[in-house]
This record gives structure tokens, C-alpha cells and sequence, in this order.
């Protein structure tokens, strides 16, 4: 059973001026535990409003948003909550991390609400091990390089086992190295923890670490031409 | 830069930013208002004052003074008009009384005078002439006070109470602001000299001879004044009269200053926190600028552009409030001073204010919009939008509190050993509160950070985390609310523990009489008026009255001291008061002073005049008499001094056997009032004389302290007020700027509940660490401004601990402003996820 599967999704806006603006336009796609679905897509394809309602975020206009089986597009706020926190895992562009709280207290930050800290602090520290941010638990966050603050992102993401990790723009401040670093490491664990991943960008590289890839443009999915020099970018 | 590329920046940046301009502006606003509506307060009683004084000497700078109110004989005048030198010698009577109309009475100075005085050309006399009602004898009321009264036509008759006697004086001519200008809200009548001495029973006497001096003269006109004057009355400059109000007035105006202090102070962090919403947008003008290829020199003339705009905006919008502030709730209120002094309760708005007033506003500006200047000047033109956002650094830390503690010291040296360095230590005080704020804002966090573990929520672990991650701003909310404590409970706190100690006071001055009988006035809560006393033996005949003593008492200038002097009769017990006493023992002193010889001086007299137990000293009143020193007391409640001697050493040294004050003690089982009825009717209608109970008179001597006093409660409240919308409009911004970051933990998991219950509980830290170190400093405050006011100004001060205050305050201004928090945070905690994918 695939982990997440959208059926006929539509998300439709009305303007100002009465005109009907179709962001996301009968979007099907499913996505399975261990994949990782790169999407790209120009600015205004419709990229953040998937992910708002793939998020429980975003009410569709129709169709459905099935993860692990269950729609998630009719939750209420508490049990949209509930869902985000601990089946979904949320990776963004920016470093969402608190200055002068360090590198662990920013990491346990989602399992704080369910966990004793001492156990929160406990479950994450080998995830950051294994980030290759065992040296670095205690250092404040604004010490941190721009990588390892993305790694950061990925641990808090991971930090309540998700089936299902959404990743906006996971690169984009980031140089090719690091950019590399990330994406391979995100694919890793994606296979070693079963988890369907989607990831939206603009990096070309993206499309080389990724199972599959798709483009959205004018709300609507359509196959992506992979560019050669990108597909050889992963190892 | 030219001006109009300035003005062209601003314009365009200002469209950008309008709101958080304008929350900058009111800031700015608020604490030009606090400064200059305390400013105008604490100016316009003294200037109130010095204006009347002026007014009626004009050109003259010399005076020949009375030393009590019997005066001396007006033939002296020929002997001052013929010194060589003495160009005009205008004769004045002058006598504290009670004018009575259809509407109301007031307290006011009698001035009499005659042509000699329009000759001086002071304000009071320029536009009056005295001599067409010379010979019928009428008075002159200025306009307020003849409507206050209701005594408006010409010759209508107000009823005058001068020193037991009463008059019905018609009406000559009602002053208009156009004749005497600012004088039109003294509180004064005059009438021709012939026609006060009448009222005021002193015929062919005078109780002042006001003298202009050819120049070159002076030292020999003064020499021989001083001759004349022979020992028994008192040559001075005609400003003497503004240096006893000063001196009386201190102590209340010094504490107006402080209070202008710390609202300049709420009102700059005010501004401080409002320039903090903008500074994102101003460090990113000042990358692109220097991007751009702009000097540093051309990047602070256009943030100095901004600060001139912004400063003369808030500057105007501050004043008027301030105006209005001063008008409708900062009232000049002469209170105690008032038996004393003829003084108005005209708002004097000096220009001077007005300009301190605005250069604080723009001061406050200029400091606020150049907060990143060390990024300005920085070689990297990008340095002021490098992250640097969190903790300051551990070294700059310490540093804060190295200073912090050092100015800590500082405070408790002034408290132990320099309390006359009040107003310095106050400031230390909160020099070392602002450093020290940090330190307590981390121990906070820290201890929040020790506790949150045991609880399973990320609540705690975020507010802690959000706190630290603004640590500038968090300070600078927190340091908002602990001033403006810090400045309440130490004012508040210090003001209850004057209010007890004057309580104690007129207590004891309340004890040894059952009832006091003395002219009607506001002078009458000294009991400082003379009278002639022929109602003595009538009234000790009364059923019900034990007996009827004598009670002297007066004001004398002694130095630049307008003292008290308390003679109540030999019999009187307690004759001294006993809870005032600091230095001798009561029984011997009240011993001594019953003998006769001796008295009790208030500390401030005793060193001035560097006396010591049982030391004699001169006392300067109209016939000079030895005394020797008793014990040394507080100053009874009497800002510039009293002495405590028998009311018959008092009428020798002021040659007089009149009382200001009849005491009647009761027989045991008469009712208090009904003997004073009785006393009442057995003096008639026209006695001028006032009749009240000790308790009546305590009360009237509590409520009008009080109103003294309540001006500082009203700062108080006003700056409180001030803060708690300060913080709650700060930490508003503040919350309405993180929404975004709270829709990043909303795509995190958490609901809107627990959003809203982390916005509150980091106001509540920020709240609490804030109110609770500005109560605590405030109460080494308190000890500070007691201490200053009982061992400076020898109030009789109860000293406490003003626990119970602190936490008052700290609660109400907490739960204020936690409450307008809560609805801000309530909306903010329901923003869009989707704002979190916006960036």
C-alpha cells in the first residue's frame, strides 16, 4: 500500500476580481514507504499549495489525501495537529532554529510534547550521531555551519519516526557540496527507515538522488525531463 | 546628501514601515510627556511662588522685615526714606486671613499698600491704582478668586478673617489677567494700607518696608537698614522670600525631579522598544547602502534624517500630551506650603521644560536610530545583517555585571553613609537594576530550563529557547516594566512611610488639647496666627470645659529656613512630642521645656547651626532671647524646621501675649461636640475664630498632607500606567513579528492551544523577572528615599519594608498586561501555516 496517495486533488482559488485561479488541478500521485519523489516546478505551479494540503494545512476543493490509508484532507485542527507531529516530518529551506538554544534542544523540539526531555534528549542523540552531529550536541545553533543546520532540520524532522517526510526546497541555501551531503544522506535514511519521502525543488540535483521523478506546472503533473549532467549527480 | 534625496529615502521607506514608525513616534511621545508634564509640576509651585514675591516687590531689592506678625511701627518708614541712597520705601502690611463670599471661603495674604508701592512697578500694583479707594477702604480681589467666592460687583462685601477680627469689605475692582498677568491665580487681597492695618488690627504698625536703591548705594543703604533694624527685625534681599519657598518646597520638588527622571527613563525604554521593531528594516537600508557604495558618513546622515523626523513628530505629539497631562492630572497642589506661603495653584510652563522636555525626545531618537552604528562604521559593508542574533557575548555579560554590581555598592554607600546623595543613588540604583536585568532574565531561563524536564510539554523548553534566542529584546521589555516598578513601590513605598510618620506627628501635636480654637484659614492647621485673646475667661466658664490655655505659635525666618515654632502652654502634656524626639530624653526635656529656657530644635536646625544638648544658642525672633537646646526632634512635619518651646518664653520673645490658638480641655464625661458648640456660640458669629475637635484637626492635617502627597501618586500611577501599555504594545509587536516562526511550529505539530499558552507563558517570564527585580530594587529604594528624608529633610519617617506594595504592584501590572497580551497572542497563535512556506 503506498504511503501517501493523492487522488484527483484540486485546489481552487477565487481572486479578488472574481477570476478562478487553479493552483493544484486534479493532481494523482502515490508515493510508497522507502521512495523519494522529487518534484519540481516553477515558482506559482501550485508546489507549496500540495504540500499545505498533503500537510492537513490546506482544505482541497476536492478529492483526497490518503496517508498510510487514512484521508487526512477532513481533519480537525486537533487531530491535523496530531498528525503533523507525529506521522509527518517537515523539512524546510530555512533554518528554523532558535539562537543561543543548542544543537540538541533544537532536535527534540517535536518530541518535547510527547516525551520527558531526558527521554526526548535520549531517542535524538543517536540520530544526530548519525548525522555526524555527535561532536556538536551542545554548541548553540548560531555556532552551526549552514549544512549542519540543515542537518539539524532533517534530525527534528526525523525525530518522531514519520512515515512520511516533505522536504521544501531542502538545498536551496545550501553550496553543490553540501547540497550533495544532504541529499544523499535524506535518501539514506529514507531506505533505511521505510519512509515516503516528497521532495520539492528547484536544484537540479535533486532529480539525481531521487526514485522518481514528476514536474508540476500550471497545477498539473507531468513527466519530467531530466537534465544528463543532473542524473549524474548522484553516486 | 542633499535634503531632498533625504527627504526622498524617507518617504519611500517610510510607506514601508508606517506602523512600527508610528509605535516609535508614541513611544518617543509618551516619555516627552511624562517628562515635561512632571517637569511643569514641579516648577509651578515655585515659580508660583517667585512670581507673586516678584510681583508685588518689583524694583526693589532690599526689604526690612518684620520677625513676627505684630510688625513694628510704621514711623520707621520717615527713618528708611532718609538714607542717602534709598530712591522708593513703599510700606506694606501683610497678614495671612480668610476671605468668606456668598460661594466659598479661601485662604489667602491681605496686602496692604499705598501709592509707594505702584512706584516699585510690580506686576501686582502696575495696572491698580490704590490711591482712588485710599480713603474708603476697599479691597481688590484678583478675577478667579472674587468668582470662586462669589463676591463679583463693586461693593459687594466679602467677609475678611485677619487674626480673630472680622471685616466686611466691600468690593473696589475684580484684577484681570491683562493687569496682573501670571499673578491672576494668587491667592491674595489688597486693600489700602490704612484699611489692612484697620482689618488686621495693627494700626499705625507695618510688617514690611520694601526699599529701591539708587545704584551705587546698596552696601550703605544695607548698612544702614541693618542699623535700624537694630537686632529685632530682619534686613534681607527682596529674594529671601523665594529662597524660604525653595527650601520649603524641596524636598517635594526633588521628588518630582526623580519622578521626571524615571518617566524619561519608561518613556525612552518605551521608545527603545518601539525603534527594536524596526531595527530588522534599518540594518537591511544600511547593508544595501553601503552595498551600494554609500559612505558611512552618508548612511548615518540619512538615519539621523530619520531620527530628526521621527524626534520632531513624537517631540510635538509628546508635548501636547504633556499640556494636557499637566492640566488634568498633574495638579499643582501647594498643600502643607500653602499655611505658610501665599502660593496659587497656577500651571507655570516654562520654556526651559518645553526644551528639556524635547531635547529628551530627541535624544531618545537619535540614540534609538543609531543603535547599529559600530556595523555602520564596520569595513564590511554587509556587517549589519550578519546573524549575530542571541546571547551577547559571556564577556560582555560579565561586564554587565561587574557594573552592575559596582553601581549596586555605590547605592548602598549613599544608603549607609552619604544619604544626601539621595537623587545620585536612586540613579545608581537604577543603573545597577538596567545591568543587573540580564543576569536575572538568564538565571530565569536558567532555572526554567532546570525545572522543564520534569514536565512533559514543549512549552516550557520553547518559551525558555524563544527568550534566549532575543535576549536584546526580551531585556529591553523586561527592563520597561522593572523601571517603572522600581520607581512605584520605591516612591509609593516611601510616600506610605511619610504619610505613617506624619500621622505620628499630628498625633502628638493633637494630644495635649481637646479642642482648638484659632482663626480661620488654612493657616490655621499650624495654628500660627495671632489673635487677641479676650474669650479666655468666657469660655472656661462653659459647662463641660476643664479649662482654657493659651497656645502660641508662629512662623520664623531663620536663615534660609521659614521654621515652625510650636509654644504650647507650660501645663500642656506631652509637651514635647514624644514619638518625634531623636536626640535627649523626653521626660528631661519636657522638664527643661516646661521651666522655661529651653527648647527642642529639629535636627536640620541643630546642624546647621552646629548645636549640641544643652548648648545655648540666640533665636533670632522679633526680641532676640537666649535659649539653650533640649533635644533635637524631626522637623514635626515641617519641611524647613520646627522648635518646641513654652508659650510663655514665646511671648516674651515675640513681645506679645496674643495665642494663635485657644486649647480647651474638657471635663471628663463632656462630649467633644457638644462643648464645641457651646464654644462656638459663646464667640459668636464674628469672632473670625474656627472651632474643631483634635481629631477634626488631625484629619484636616492628614487629608491636606495628603493631597501634598498625592502628586507623586498620581506620577506613580501614570508611569505604571505607561509601562504596562508599553510592554503589552512591545511585546505585542513582538508576537505579531514571530508569526511566522509560529506557523513553523505549527507545521511542526502544534496546535494553536499550545502556540497560545507559549506566547503567554514567555510574557509571563518576561513579566514576571522584570516587575519582580524592579519591586526588590525598589524596595532597597524605599530604604533609600526614607533614609534620605529622615536624616536631609528630618521628616518624622516610619521606616518598613514595602512588601506588601511590591507585590501589589507586581501583580497588577503582571496581570494587566498579561491580560492585553493574551489577546494578541490569542490571534497570533492562529496564523496560517502556510505563512511558514512563504519565506
Amino acid at each position: 500500500m503506498p504511503m501517501l496517495e493523492l487522488r484527483e486533488l484540486v485546489k481552487h482559488y477565487q481572486l479578488a476580481g472574481g477570476e478562478q485561479v487553479r493552483a493544484v488541478d486534479g493532481v494523482s500521485l502515490s508515493v510508497s514507504p522507502g521512495e523519494m519523489l522529487a518534484l519540481y516546478g516553477p515558482s506559482g505551479s501550485g508546489k507549496t499549495t500540495l504540500l499545505l494540503m498533503v500537510a492537513a494545512l490546506l482544505q482541497p476543493t476536492r478529492g483526497q489525501v490518503l496517508v498510510d490509508g487514512r484521508d487526512v484532507s477532513a481533519l480537525s485542527e486537533r487531530e491535523a495537529s496530531r498528525y503533523r507531529l507525529s506521522e509527518l516530518g517537515f523539512i524546510r529551506q530555512s533554518f528554523d532554529l532558535l539562537a543561543g538554544a543548542s544543537t540538541i534542544d533544537n532536535a527534540v523540539l517535536k518530541l518535547l510534547k510527547t516525551l520527558p526531555w531526558r527521554e526526548a534528549h535520549a531517542r535524538v542523540a543517536p540520530l544526530l550521531e548519525r548525522l555526524g552531529l555527535g561532536t556538536r550536541l551542545t554548541q548553540a545553533a548560531e555556532t552551526l555551519s549552514m549544512g549542519e543546520r540543515q542537518r539539524v532540520m532533517i534530525a527534528r524532522a526525523l525525530s518522531t519516526e514519520p512515515r512520511l517526510l516533505l522536504a521544501d526546497e531542502p538545498t536551496g541555501s545550501l553550496d553543490t557540496q553540501r547540497s550533495r551531503e544532504v541529499l544523499a544522506l535524506l535518501r539514506e535514511l529514507c531506505r533505511e527507515r521505510q519512509v515516503a519521502v516528497v521532495l520539492v525543488s528547484h536544484d537540479p540535483l535533486a532529480a539525481g538522488y531521487a526514485d522518481r521523478v514528476l514536474a508540476l506546472r500550471d497545477g498539473q503533473l507531468r513527466e519530467h525531463q531530466v537534465e544528463t549532467e543532473l542524473a549524474g549527480g548522484a553516486p | 546628501m542633499g535634503l531632498s534625496n533625504l527627504l526622498h529615502f524617507y518617504r519611500v521607506r517610510v510607506r514601508a514601515r508606517l506602523l512600527q514608525e508610528c509605535f516609535a513616534a508614541l513611544g518617543i511621545a509618551a516619555g516627552v510627556a511624562l517628562l515635561f508634564a512632571s517637569q511643569i509640576a514641579s516648577q509651578s509651585l515655585t515659580s508660583s511662588a517667585a512670581q507673586l514675591s516678584r510681583g508685588i516687590v518689583g524694583e526693589a531689592t532690599l526689604q526690612l522685615v518684620a520677625r513676627g506678625a505684630q510688625g513694628f511701627d510704621e514711623r520707621l518708614l520717615a527713618s528708611v526714606r532718609s538714607i542717602p541712597g534709598v530712591r522708593v520705601a513703599a510700606p506694606l502690611v501683610e497678614a495671612s486671613a480668610n476671605v468668606v463670599g456668598p460661594r466659598g471661603s479661601r485662604s489667602v495674604e491681605l496686602v496692604g499698600a499705598d501709592e509707594a508701592l505702584s512706584a516699585l512697578g510690580g506686576t501686582l500694583v502696575r495696572h491698580t491704582k490704590l490711591a482712588p479707594f485710599g480713603g474708603i477702604g476697599a479691597i481688590v480681589l484678583p478675577a478667579p478668586l472674587a468668582r470662586a467666592i462669589g463676591v463679583t460687583k463693586f461693593e459687594a462685601p466679602a467677609t475678611l478673617q485677619v487674626a480673630g477680627r472680622v471685616t466686611q469689605a466691600p468690593l473696589f475692582e475684580q484684577l484681570s489677567a491683562k493687569q496682573v498677568g501670571p499673578l491672576i491665580d494668587s491667592p491674595i487681597v489688597v486693600a489700602p494700607l490704612f484699611y489692612a492695618q484697620e482689618m488686621a488690627g495693627l494700626q499705625g504698625r507695618i510688617t514690611r518696608v520694601l526699599v529701591a536703591v539708587t545704584p551705587g548705594h546698596e552696601a550703605g543703604v544695607r548698612a544702614a537698614l541693618v542699623a535700624l533694624a537694630a537686632g529685632r527685625l530682619s534686613v534681607a534681599p527682596t529674594s529671601y522670600d523665594e529662597t524660604l519657598f525653595a527650601k520649603a518646597a524641596a524636598a517635594s520638588n526633588q521628588s518630582t525631579v526623580l519622578f521626571a527622571v524615571i518617566s524619561a527613563l519608561v518613556g525612552f525604554l518605551f521608545a527603545f522598544n518601539a525603534m527594536l521593531l524596526t531595527v530588522p528594516q534599518r540594518r537591511r537600508l544600511i547593508a544595501e547602502l553601503r552595498r551600494d557604495g554609500y559612505r558611512p558618513r552618508a548612511v548615518i546622515e540619512v538615519l539621523l534624517f530619520d531620527a530628526l523626523v521621527l524626534g520632531s513628530v513624537a517631540t510635538v505629539l509628546g508635548l501636547a500630551l504633556g499640556d494636557e497631562l499637566s492640566l488634568h492630572l498633574f495638579h499643582a497642589n501647594p498643600g502643607y506650603l500653602s499655611s505658610a506661603f501665599a502660593v496659587g495653584s497656577s500651571r507655570v510652563v516654562s520654556v526651559r521644560s518645553a526644551l528639556i522636555a524635547a531635547a529628551g525626545g530627541m535624544l531618545a531618537a537619535a540614540v534609538a536610530v543609531l543603535s547599529p552604528l559600530r556595523e555602520i562604521l564596520s569595513r564590511d559593508p554587509l556587517a549589519s545583517i550578519q546573524p549575530k542574533e542571541g546571547v551577547p557575548g559571556l564577556r560582555g555579560a560579565r561586564r554587565l555585571t561587574a557594573g552592575g554590581t559596582a553601581a549596586l555598592v555605590v547605592t548602598l554607600a549613599i544608603l549607609l553613609a552619604a544619604p544626601q546623595l539621595a537623587i545620585v543613588g536612586m540613579i545608581s540604583l537604577t543603573c545597577a537594576l538596567l545591568a543587573l536585568l540580564p543576569l536575572a532574565l538568564r538565571a530565569a531561563l536558567a532555572a526554567i530550563k532546570r525545572v522543564a524536564p520534569a514536565v512533559t510539554s514543549a512549552i516550557p523548553h520553547v518559551a525558555a529557547m524563544e527568550l534566549q534566542a532575543s535576549m536584546a529584546r526580551a531585556v529591553a521589555v523586561a527592563a520597561t516594566g522593572a523601571v517603572a516598578v522600581f520607581g512605584s513601590v520605591s516612591i509609593q513605598g516611601a510616600h506610605a512611610d511619610l504619610q505613617r510618620g506624619l500621622e505620628d506627628a499630628a498625633h502628638d501635636m493633637n494630644a495635649f488639647t481637646d479642642l482648638w480654637v484659632s482663626p480661620a484659614g488654612s493657616f490655621d492647621l499650624l495654628m500660627t496666627e495671632p489673635f487677641a485673646a479676650g474669650a479666655q475667661a468666657k469660655l472656661a466658664r462653659l459647662p463641660g470645659v476643664g479649662a482654657v490655655r493659651l497656645y502660641r505659635g508662629g512662623l520664623l525666618d531663620w536663615g534660609p529656613r521659614r521654621t515652625w515654632v510650636i509654644a504650647p502652654p507650660s501645663e500642656a502634656a506631652p509637651l514635647v512630642p514624644p514619638s518625634q524626639l531623636l536626640q535627649g530624653t523626653l521626660a528631661r526635656a519636657t522638664t527643661q521645656v516646661r521651666d522655661g529656657g529651653w527648647a527642642v530644635l529639629s535636627q536640620a536646625l541643630a546642624d546647621e547651626h552646629d548645636l549640641h544638648l544643652g548648648q545655648q544658642f540666640t533665636l533670632p525672633a522679633p526680641r532676640p532671647v537666649a535659649l539653650r537646646l533640649a533635644g533635637i526632634s524631626t522637623n514635626i512635619g515641617w519641611a524647613p524646621g520646627a522648635i518646641v518651646m513654652n508659650a510663655a518664653d514665646y511671648a516674651r520673645a515675640w513681645e506679645s501675649p496674643q495665642p494663635s490658638a485657644y486649647n480647651v480641655l474638657l471635663r471628663p464625661g463632656a462630649s467633644a461636640a457638644g462643648v464645641a458648640r457651646e464654644v462656638e456660640r459663646a464667640l459668636g458669629p464674628r469672632s473670625g475664630l474656627t472651632v474643631q475637635s483634635a481629631q477634626q484637626h488631625a484629619e484636616k492635617q492628614r487629608v491636606l498632607t495628603r493631597q501634598g502627597l498625592a502628586r507623586l501618586t498620581q506620577i506613580a500611577t501614570l508611569i505604571l500606567a505607561a509601562a504596562v501599555l508599553a510592554m503589552a504594545a512591545a511585546m505585542g509587536a513582538m508576537i505579531w513579528q514571530r508569526r511566522p516562526r509560529l506557523a513553523k511550529l505549527k507545521l511542526e505539530g502544534f496546535d494553536p492551544t499550545e502556540l497560545w499558552a507559549m506566547i503567554v507563558l514567555e510574557s509571563l517570564i518576561l513579566l514576571a523577572v522584570g516587575c519582580v527585580s524592579g519591586a526588590l530594587f525598589g524596595l532597597l529604594g524605599q530604604q533609600l528615599l526614607d533614609r534620605a528624608l529622615a536624616s536631609i529633610i528630618n521628616y518624622p519617617v516610619v521606616r518598613s519594608v514595602a512588601l506588601p506594595t511590591a507585590l501589589a504592584v507586581v501583580l497588577l501590572v503582571v496581570a494587566t498586561a498579561a491580560a492585553i497580551l493574551s489577546i494578541p497572542g490569542y490571534v497570533a497563535a492562529r496564523v496560517p501555516a502556510s505563512l511558514a512556506l512563504q519565506d
